[in-house]
């Protein structure tokens, strides 16, 4: 089995000793993150994102199925995430590693969980038809947070993607393709986004209190393999927190915990600005001729 | 929502008659299977857990997922009894909450062990989970500590472990909502909570995690409680391993 190549000795030591002086390999702040860039494709709920050398491609697709018994009234909504050898060479075809279990994971939590995609919206026929909506993640280049990185490109692309119209009478139900029915847009109740803080022990081990912790935001695959411990926060803009995951690693005073949630809660809404941007850009784009306004079938939410 | 907590509010009382900061009772026994090199039962409330460990023992060399030689490398097997729980389950193989259980456990130990002490070994957890009843990763890191002690295998500290949640559930954004400590399975299942584990009696947080939508506000409460839970805990569990050394010192072994 092919592993990732472990830092040497004398990086180890490179990067401590920077870290030290309060300083990262690539220069950033302990609080920044690498340049995030997000594109859509030709068709809607195609994400394209890219934080530094991490890309992620994610593909959202609905088809109208039967729901599950025990859920009549709800649709279908599944994350799948693939971490294919292209990505990084550690990672092997049909052999989960840790990190795609966790990958997997987080995102279920973060997004599925936390009912971020009403899916009681997605029902057609009570007990017959439902939309199950599908969102794949492909990580084509890892370098590292993934977490972090896959939870915007899911929340982006569904939010970019249009379903296609329907109209039911009775029991049946007509689905209009896309040149006859402007599609619409999921019904989403918040946007969650995770955000993923890297724990370093610069105590030396033995020093029990005076152990000085260093706290990354965005670790890129090395500083992710040196890394002594970490904690990923799934938010809202709102201030909802969804999910948190500290699995293990090294202790951490409950305080500086609490800290990196307050930072977290900044971050997720200083990204939620970039998306929504990015979004908005990508409709004008669309929108030739201002005809997407009447060709609107939905109704304005009223809140 | 299968039942309704919101008689809370009237007398203070949680469903089973505890009071806010009250643990279940928590009750452990250490080194119950002869065959194994540590091994503990523990039970919070109605959640019943058996640790056994076997190790530091040598590497295997094809299951050598564990990277590093100069280090011990932490294994942890979760079975889950089909009769834990209220429905009878199938679980397989690959259950990916399981796995990630499982993940939390082996790494936490792998900082709180001294594994430098054990280069090229393993040390397998193999954990069994009789009954749910809620805390159930929290039940299966105190059971590993017990274990871990039992077998003898130097660590840093206890790795305590209980749950925290709030009596608000998500929707109602009520001012007045209580942290509540220790929840059992009818609790996990309306309200937010956390499982928080901390090293021995400090405030060190080795595992948090939290699988539920919680105000931002709420959280200092509620992690605030479970650490001060983790200390209660930790008594329960020193006690437990002062006994057993008690004994062990007077010669009646067991």
């Amino acid at each position: 089995m092919p592993r990732e190549t472990a830092p040497s000795l004398n990086e180890k030591l490179f990067f401590q000793k920077a870290l030290e002086e309060n300083l990262r390999i690539d220069g950033r702040a302990f609080d920044q993150f690498r340049a995030l860039e997000l594109e859509f494709g030709d068709e809607y709920g195609v994400a394209d994102v890219r934080l530094g050398k991490t890309r992620i491609h994610t593909h959202i697709s609905a088809q109208v199925t039967a729901p599950l018994p025990e859920k009549p009234f709800d649709g279908l909504f599944t994350l799948t995430t693939e971490l294919s050898p292209m990505a990084s060479p550690a990672f092997e075809v049909s052999r989960p590693t840790p990190t795609e279990l966790l990958l997997s994971r987080l995102l279920e939590k973060t997004i599925r969980r936390s009912q971020a995609l009403d899916t009681e919206s997605l029902c057609l026929l009570a007990g017959q038809k439902v939309w199950a909506v599908r969102a794949d993640v492909h990580v084509l280049s890892h370098d590292g947070n993934l977490v972090d990185a896959a939870s915007i490109a899911v929340i982006a692309a569904l939010q970019h993607f249009r379903r296609p119209d329907v109209s039911v009478e009775g029991e049946s139900v007509v689905v209009f393709g896309l040149e006859e029915r402007e599609p619409v847009p999921l019904s989403m109740l918040h946007f969650p986004l995770c955000v993923t803080f890297s724990f370093y022990d610069l105590g030396g081990g033995a020093g029990e209190e005076e152990g000085e912790m260093r706290v990354l935001i965005d670790a890129t695959s090395s500083e992710e393999m040196l890394r002594d411990g970490g904690c990923t926060v799934g938010m809202n803009r709102h201030g909802e927190v969804c999910q948190i995951a500290k699995l293990g690693g090294v202790p951490v005073d409950a305080v500086v915990l609490l800290n990196c949630i307050a930072v977290a809660g900044q971050k997720v809404r200083e990204i939620s600005d970039f998306v929504k941007g990015r979004l908005e850009s990508d409709r004008k784009k669309r929108d030739k001729g201002g005809w997407m306004e009447e060709l609107r079938a939905e109704n304005d939410r009223v809140s | 929502m299968p039942l309704d907590t919101s008689s809370y509010s009237l007398a203070l009382l949680r469903l089973d008659g505890r009071r806010w900061n009250e643990l279940r009772r928590l009750t452990a026994q250490i080194s119950t299977q002869a065959s194994a090199d540590g091994s503990s039962y523990l039970e919070m409330g109605n959640t019943k857990v058996i640790c056994t460990v076997s190790g530091p023992s040598e590497q295997k060399a094809a299951g050598s997922d564990r990277g590093e030689r100069d280090k011990a490398g932490v294994r942890v097997e979760i079975s889950v009894a089909g009769f834990s729980g209220v429905e009878r389950k199938r679980r397989g193989r690959n259950d990916k909450r399981i796995n990630e259980m499982a993940t939390t456990i082996s790494s936490a130990f792998q900082t709180n062990l001294f594994t430098n002490l054990f280069p090229h070994s393993t040390i397998t957890l193999s954990l069994h989970l009789l009954s749910s009843d809620g805390s159930v990763l929290a039940a299966l890191l105190n059971a590993s500590t017990l274990a871990l002690i039992d077998a003898g295998i130097p660590m840093k500290d206890y790795i305590c472990a209980c749950t925290a949640g709030s009596t608000s559930s998500y929707s109602s954004n009520d001012e007045s909502a209580d942290p509540l400590l220790d929840l059992n399975a009818q609790e996990e299942l309306e309200l937010p909570f956390l499982t928080v584990a901390t090293l021995g009696g400090s405030d060190s947080v080795s595992v948090l995690v939290m699988e539920t939508k919680v105000q931002v506000g709420r959280l200092e409460g509620m992690l605030a409680v479970g650490v001060d839970g983790c200390k209660q805990v930790r008594e329960v569990l020193d006690e437990v391993v002062r006994e057993r050394g008690s004994r062990i010192l007077e010669g009646t072994k067991l």
